[in-house]
């Protein structure tokens, strides 16, 4: 009795806040619809059999759904050698990146000296660098090295794009231990190695990883390079298998290009949900996406 | 970036730059050693790599702008010296203006969109409840996670001439006719609009949600006495919001101009730069050039140009950058 004795003292302005309310909440209903669909849409092609795929009026939901265009995508396809060339050059982009980033990053966070902030600006200039003006150099000269199409001269194009942005990212991270930290170790006697292997790379892990996952995604998502230098279907890395996906049998088929989409986008879009919080937070000097 | 998602700022006082130059400024409490080689020795690796990896490229490059390297150097190894030539072919080249032109308009259009929708998504999110907050947090992260080639590789299917889902509602709307068989990559404008609605779907959620860390931060109290003084909605938001998320805004937009001025593979996998080279940007003007048409040296030319105007956007980035307190 008496919430309603309080409700009632303001009727006209309680009804005109639900009314925006309501509004708010269809907004954001009618939102996600729409930014959701096309993820929606992917997921609903691929588990649709092939009658279902190509109809006038589209099917909203698979009547009959079925694995088999999962099964076309990888079988049928030059899925699995191009899946191990991505791992391969991932892996050895990120080994490279990470260790030689996680060094440089610690000395532009835990030490001042001359020249410091000009090379920060020079890392920032580098990775703002357009894909082109360092596609065309590296072809030529991978090219008369006989490095185009190996795993090496695409690694090493990535490692341009990943090592700075990582040195970046991470130095990001070092810069939240507080100076205490360093100092009490200092005091008990330990050298420069030792505050930075024994004190700062332990506490500084957690962003690492982050980081980790950041140079993944932007290596594994990569087309433009891989495109470009791998000519061989043998040698080419997943996004080149996903853009040119077509099978022996139908050409371009829908179905199995969707199945194909959502094998490639999976272990993105699960790393990215894990290290979310930290990229809003700590991606905007960098560009990932590509 | 720290300072404006995080207003804590986690570097030391944003004056350290000015400490830093000089020297009878007081030792920094997180410095190890201020003439320790240290630094110097774990910066080596690294560097060394970014010099061979991506300094030494962008020298053989300006190299390359002023020679005729083309396709049948990358066979015998031979080219020569032809002085300006190349940039005079492009500046008396109309293909030339007229990427520049579209690359400018394209970038100015996907930056609007994406800025003027993720401030209003970031508004929405400030007022909903915990369960909607989070469906729409879902959304925004599905599409900024989805790589860019598979949601171009979506693009092309949701647009599909003859089976496209978004024909067929276009369709079902009856406000456009019969678009059931419309090919988008084959029209000027269709394309473009297809390809930005891409690029601002993908773009919105950084935008988005940064714009809404930013705004989580803002003091309700100014709010409140900005209605007291009897402001409405839209006033209080000019007056107290909008000066608050200035900052992050800016930077939020730069980084999205520079984004979108380097977008390549959303293009080249919707429309390839057609129909007729009329949706090429720079980028993929470019391209064609140096690995199509496979004129190396003009392609070279183009993109040494291409550079010089990123460089430009990037000093506005860093300028911005340094005055809102990042320590670099």
């Amino acid at each position: 009795m008496t919430t309603v004795a309080i409700q009632t003292g303001r009727p006209v302005r309680s009804a005109s806040r639900r009314k925006r309310k309501w509004g708010t909440n269809t907004l954001a209903i009618v939102f996600s619809i729409v930014w959701l669909f096309p993820v929606y849409w992917m997921i609903n092609t691929a588990f649709k059999p092939r009658p279902e795929v190509m109809t006038a009026t589209p099917i909203f939901f698979p009547r009959d759904p079925t694995l088999a265009n999962f099964n076309v995508a990888i079988t049928q396809t030059t899925f699995l050698t191009n899946l191990k060339n991505s791992v391969i050059v991932v892996s050895g982009t990120l080994l490279f990146s990470i260790v030689l980033g996680l060094f440089a990053a610690a000395a532009l966070s835990r030490f001042h000296f001359r020249g410091r902030r000009t090379i920060m600006v020079g890392i920032l200039i580098v990775q703002m660098l357009p894909g082109t003006a360092l596609l065309i150099p590296m072809f030529l000269v991978f090219n008369s090295l006989g490095m185009l199409g190996t795993y090496w001269g695409l690694m090493l194009a990535y490692v341009a794009h990943v090592l700075p942005f990582s040195i970046w990212v991470m130095r990001g991270f070092f810069i939240t231990v507080p100076a205490e930290v360093e100092e009490a170790a200092r005091i008990d006697g330990a050298t420069t190695w030792q505050v930075l292997t024994k004190i700062l790379f332990p506490l500084v892990l957690p962003g690492v990883i982050a980081t980790s996952v950041f140079a993944f995604i932007a290596a594994w998502n990569d087309y433009l390079v891989a495109f470009t230098f791998m000519k061989d279907q043998s040698m080419y890395t997943l996004p080149v298998w996903l853009a040119s996906f077509s099978t022996p049998q139908t050409g371009t088929d829908f179905g199995g290009q969707m199945a194909a989409s959502v094998l490639f986008s999976l272990p993105v879009v699960v790393f990215f949900v894990l290290v979310q919080r930290k990229l809003v937070s700590g991606m905007s000097a960098g560009a990932v996406k590509g | 970036m720290t300072s404006s998602s995080d207003p804590e700022g986690f570097g030391p006082e944003p004056n350290v730059l000015v400490a830093d130059e000089q020297e009878s400024a007081p030792q920094e409490p997180n410095s190890i050693r201020r003439r320790s080689p240290a630094p110097w020795l774990l910066l080596t690796p690294a560097g060394l790599v970014i010099l061979v990896v991506t300094v030494a490229p962008i020298i053989f490059l300006i190299f390359t702008s002023f020679t005729d390297y083309n396709q049948r150097s990358l066979f015998t190894g031979n080219f020569h010296g032809v002085g300006l030539l190349q940039y005079q072919t492009i500046f008396s080249d109309p293909d030339f203006w007229a990427s520049v032109l579209r690359t400018l308009l394209f970038t100015a259009t996907m930056v609007a969109g994406s800025v003027v929708v993720g401030m209003g998504v970031a508004q929405l999110l400030s007022r909903l409840g915990t369960v909607l907050k989070y469906v729409v947090t879902i959304s925004l992260i599905f599409a900024w996670a989805m790589p860019t080639v598979a949601s171009s590789v979506v693009w092309k299917w949701l647009f599909q001439p003859g089976y496209g889902v978004v024909n067929w509602m276009l369709t079902k709307l009856r406000i456009f006719g019969d678009l059931t068989n419309t090919d988008w990559a084959n029209n000027t404008v269709l394309a473009y609009t297809c390809i930005w609605l891409l690029i601002v779907w993908q773009a919105v959620p950084f935008i988005a949600l940064t714009l809404y860390a930013a705004l989580s931060q803002l003091p309700q109290e100014r709010l409140e006495a900005a209605r007291i003084d009897g402001a409405g909605e839209w006033r209080a938001w000019r007056a107290v919001t909008l000066p608050f998320l200035r900052p992050t805004l800016l930077l939020v937009t730069i980084l999205s101009v520079i984004w979108d001025f380097n977008v390549f593979n959303q293009i080249w996998l919707i429309s390839q730069g057609g129909p007729d080279g009329t949706t090429s940007t720079l980028g993929v003007y470019a391209y064609k050039v140096a690995f199509v048409a496979f004129k190396i040296g003009q392609g070279s030319a183009i993109s040494v140009i291409t550079t010089i105007l990123l460089l430009g956007l990037t000093a506005i980035y860093i300028r911005n950058l340094i005055r809102s307190g990042e320590d670099l």
